[in-house]
């Protein structure tokens, strides 16, 4: 099940491995990416560190660690194609994988249901 | 006229935030005109980070108006190799700075005037932000055929840039800076934001090269001073709040507690080439040497400014096997820089028989390599 951060990158946990992306929502904010800036493996970070950026032809934009944990995996597709974080945020435009370090921060993070309903409260 | 206020009004900006001001009537367009006492392209950036990491901006905008003695700026993503001429800024003490906001590069003097302007992250609006320069400017000037493009630059004549914007997203707040050529050295400006480094392989975000032209080319009575006072004047309209500039100083830890740190970062090898991103470099020169052209290939692969993976092709014998692969090892690991080069050059040498021969060719082998970094 995926989790969502309020900033919006989402988290998907399996065998105590988390997949790391930003929600449609923030890709179509973001715009066309045309760089991603990702951490070393084996960087440790601590939840709400900064573990990269995104730069679209909009802006350079900090990505946010939605848990603490180390980096194991990072896309490196997006070197060569940066669009993929905006044509398939939820797939093929992971950004990072990363270990669970502390699996209660999990349940600080917002399911699907009530990521919707906050995105549409802030587009109010 | 823009104030120039003495030191005695540099105020607290976390004040400024805690006091609303007594004719504060709509909070959401309170606005906040800031400009620096300094010229330091380091100090600067230094002051829009503390802003951007620091202030509240939910119920106040900032406008930051600043300008720097001779500098590159380029983009956060960027490869300074490929951006621009790095000999040259190095000869005529040009600096270099690697800002935090995306896009291209840009040579910045004291001609060129930078305006960033602070919001929350919804409120993020650069096409506002640029419509109100132009505003200004035509207030100034009516004549002046200046407008914006779905790029985000300000087009003089229809033709030529005279402003470039960049933009950060952070976790609240968000600022949309952009330069306005005043009176620029376009020659030092043209010079130095080319690259003569050949091979160059990399996913660097790149520039845009664009024609420029100064306003003051298009009408000389126009100054500096008159375009930052015309832009705050009518950012002091649109926000509904009183023409002041507070006025900063970049260097003063009590205003800005924590601003010395900041500027130190960015003045850090680690961050100005150390954030270019992967790179390679594929080439070959032409060494002249006595009666024989030379054909040499290099190829490195450079990570966080640091050579990954170096190979140095050369015809065989000209020089000790065993001191160009000792040449090839010290270079692994060691930094993309020609000091840096120089210093490992000199020493491989000492460890070798005095021979006039091998120090001429060796000499030769580390100045080629070194006009590559």
């Amino acid at each position: 099940a995926r989790k969502f951060t309020d900033k919006h990158e989402w988290i998907s946990v399996e065998n105590g491995i988390g997949t790391v992306g930003i929600s449609n929502f923030a890709q179509e904010a973001l715009g066309d990416v045309v760089y991603c800036s990702l951490p070393e493996i084996g960087t440790k970070l601590s939840k709400h560190d900064e573990f990269g950026a995104l730069e679209s032809v909009k802006a350079a934009s900090e990505l946010y660690s939605p848990l603490s944990g180390e980096v194991t995996e990072i896309n490196t597709a997006l070197a060569d194609n940066p669009g993929l974080v905006n044509k398939s945020c939820y797939q093929d435009g992971w950004l990072i994988k990363m270990t669970v370090e502390n699996p209660a921060e999990l349940d600080e993070l917002m399911n699907e249901d009530a990521y919707e309903k906050y995105v549409k409260s802030i587009e109010d | 006229m823009v104030l120039r206020s003495s030191l005695k009004n540099c105020l607290q900006l976390s004040c400024i935030l805690r006091t609303p001001k007594a004719d504060f009537r709509n909070t959401t367009s309170g606005g906040l005109i800031v400009q620096s006492v300094s010229n330091d392209v380091y100090q600067n950036l230094a002051v829009e980070d503390w802003i951007h990491d620091h202030m509240n901006l939910e119920n106040r905008q900032v406008l930051f108006l600043w300008r720097n003695s001779p500098a590159v700026v380029i983009g956060r993503h960027q490869n300074p190799w490929r951006e621009c001429t790095l000999r040259l800024l190095r000869q005529k003490k040009i600096k270099l700075a690697r800002r935090r906001s995306g896009g291209g590069t840009v040579y910045h003097d004291l001609g060129n005037i930078n305006l960033t302007f602070f919001t929350t992250r919804k409120k993020y609006e650069r096409m506002e932000n640029l419509k109100l320069v132009v505003k200004a400017l035509k207030s100034l000037r009516p004549q002046l055929d200046v407008h914006v493009t779905d790029r985000y630059d300000i087009l003089l004549d229809r033709h030529y840039k005279i402003s470039g914007t960049a933009a950060k997203l952070g976790r609240t707040t968000a600022y949309h800076h952009c330069t306005l050529l005043c009176n620029a050295d376009k020659f030092v400006l043209s010079a130095v934001l080319k690259s003569p480094y050949k091979g160059l392989k990399s996913n660097a975000t790149p520039s845009v090269p664009a024609s420029v032209k100064n306003l003051f080319e298009e009408d000389p009575s126009l100054t500096c001073e008159m375009l930052l006072d015309a832009i705050a004047e009518e950012y002091a309209t649109q926000h509904q709040v009183d023409h002041h500039i507070t006025v900063i100083n970049p260097a003063d830890e009590t205003v800005l507690p924590g601003i010395n740190n900041k500027t130190k970062e960015l003045q850090t090898w680690e961050w100005v080439y150390g954030k270019t991103p992967k790179f390679s470099v594929n080439t070959c020169f032409d060494m002249v040497y006595k009666d024989s052209v030379l054909d040499v290939k290099v190829d490195m692969d450079v990570k966080h400014g640091r050579i990954e993976v170096c190979n140095i092709d050369l015809p065989e014998q000209w020089l000790p096997p065993a001191l160009c692969s000792e040449l090839v090892k010290s270079l692994t690991g060691s930094k993309f820089c020609p000091n840096e080069t120089t210093t490992l050059a000199t020493t491989l040498l000492r460890v070798c028989p005095q021979d006039d021969e091998l120090q001429s060719r060796w000499n030769l082998l580390c100045e080629n390599l070194i006009t590559l970094m």
